[in-house]
């Protein structure tokens, strides 16, 4: 939800009272009128449970499992290993490339966690994320995006055990304007990502 | 819709048996091909056609073994061309216990695969996807080797260099836990802790949870990845046996890319993202 908004919500992102929908974040009409029809039915359309499609966006920060940032610098990228959703990998570069599709390899089809360029701006790590397609949810709660969606991520390691994050949402095809959410990370040491698989839930 | 799932199960069986003919016409010591008509709508990847211009000299670490991937400062690469079928070769010389004959039969008829439902499938079976492996070489830095996959699950498997064991009490995954370390060129990973969840290959050769999987890993010029895997399941076996070398091509200056299983399998109506709504009436049985 929004920075600043006072919701109540559970932790699968289900609002206690769905008249809160309105406050949740500045949707335009039909984003909020489709994000209340997926409160309203209890998330059951969510493709992540429906089928394990993974949890792109901020959604993959609001997993059970955590994630790891393993930093490869010998090819100027940092991967990220989920523990949501279906134990996937993906990469943000720290190249400079632009946010376009590989040759021989997913041209410029819409990804479900985008094209990810990063830089530091003192101590935040801002990642800059776009080229997404349609067919997740980046929200547990089930916040409607269209393939417009445009984030900005920030990192900020405030001590060992604590990292602010704060995620800008531009999306003109959904939202009235942009808007900001922001949680906390804690550190858990020695530990690697537990291995869960969503898919082990399924046949 | 049985229909569709039928003629959908049958393009894939067909697909894949035109593919293993032409694997056992190659044999032995020959690199694989990538297979075509299989994981579709990923693209990309592909390792080389046809002869191979001669190869560089294997590249080294500063520490003058190998880089397994790519060297530090390079693009991106990955290996294509993982073994198909593990008893490629000799088959009839695999100590199989007499279920297991009977079990990797049937799956010569059936092919009914977990990795098309989208399961994590660990060890050699990693290698078998149409689009390739990339070895992420972090021994430097955290002492550990990643192999992501870009078939399949779109994951991950950690290789640990540090020298430390299997632990008792791990809980079996995909994956399993694997250890590295080098043996002059050769880097020598054993795994365990898999469970039975997953095909080691593409054929179907049975394995148990108290699979012990050694993994020989040598590459012998730039190009060029040998591997050779020593199968040792007293639940499977009555004795431990060794495939002959499959060899691995080199494709430079790709990165890793996203290809998501849950939009490209071949069983969909295994998944229960094929219905219209989450459904816990129904017992499915892996």
């Amino acid at each position: 939800m929004e920075s600043g908004v006072n919701v109540q919500m559970d932790a699968n992102g289900l609002l206690k009272n769905i008249s809160d929908a309105d406050k949740v974040a500045p949707m335009q009409k039909w984003a909020r009128d489709l994000y209340e029809y997926r409160q309203r039915n209890f998330l059951k359309d969510d493709p992540m449970y429906l089928a394990c499609k993974p949890p792109g966006g901020p959604r993959q920060f609001e997993q059970t499992y955590g994630f790891q940032f393993v930093e490869n610098p010998d090819f100027n990228r940092v991967l990220v290993l989920l523990g949501g959703g279906n134990r996937n990998r993906r990469v943000i570069y720290t190249d400079g490339r632009e946010q376009v599709g590989q040759i021989n390899g997913d041209a410029d089809n819409p990804l479900y966690y985008g094209r990810a360029v990063a830089h530091w701006e003192g101590d935040t790590w801002v990642i800059d994320i776009k080229g997404f397609n349609e067919k997740f949810w980046f929200d547990n709660g089930g916040l409607p995006h269209t393939d417009q969606l445009h984030l900005i991520e920030k990192f900020t390691r405030t001590d060992m055990k604590t990292m602010k994050y704060e995620v800008t949402i531009d999306d003109p095809g959904a939202y009235t304007r942009k808007w900001t959410s922001s949680w906390t990370f804690e550190w858990i040491p020695n530990e690697e990502t537990p291995f869960f698989l969503c898919q082990d839930n399924r046949p | 819709m049985n229909y569709v799932f039928a003629v959908a199960v049958l393009a894939f069986a067909l697909s894949t048996s035109a593919f293993a003919q032409q694997g056992q016409a190659q044999q032995g010591q020959q690199g694989q091909q990538p297979q075509q008509g299989r994981g579709q709508g990923g693209g990309g990847g592909r390792g080389q056609r046809g002869p191979a211009a001669p190869a560089a000299p294997t590249p080294r670490r500063p520490d003058g073994k190998p880089w397994i991937g790519s060297a530090a400062g390079q693009k991106p690469g990955r290996w294509n061309g993982g073994p198909t079928t593990l008893p490629q070769g000799i088959l009839e010389k695999v100590p199989f216990q007499p279920w297991a004959r009977a079990v990797y039969d049937q799956r010569q008829i059936d092919q009914f695969e977990p990795h098309t439902r989208c399961k994590a499938s660990g060890v050699s079976r990693q290698f078998s996807t149409p689009y390739g492996t990339e070895f992420v070489d972090m021994e430097k830095d955290l002492k550990r080797i990643y192999i992501l996959d870009m078939g399949g699950p779109n994951s991950y498997r950690i290789i640990y260099m540090d020298g430390r064991e299997h632990p008792k009490d791990f809980t079996p995954t995909n994956y399993g836990h694997s250890v590295g370390h080098w043996e002059g060129d050769t880097l020598v990973v054993e795994t365990v802790g898999l469970n039975e969840k997953f095909w080691m290959d593409t054929r179907g050769t049975p394995h148990t949870d108290k699979l012990k999987f050694t993994e020989r890993f040598t590459r012998t010029d730039m190009n060029t990845l040998q591997y050779q895997a020593t199968i040792d399941d007293p639940g499977t076996y009555t004795a431990p046996w060794t495939t002959g070398v499959f060899t691995m091509r080199w494709a430079a200056n790709v990165d890793p890319f996203e290809y998501i299983c849950q939009d490209n399998n071949h069983g969909p109506e295994l998944m229960l993202g094929s219905q219209t709504e989450i459904d816990n009436t129904k017992f499915f049985v892996p």
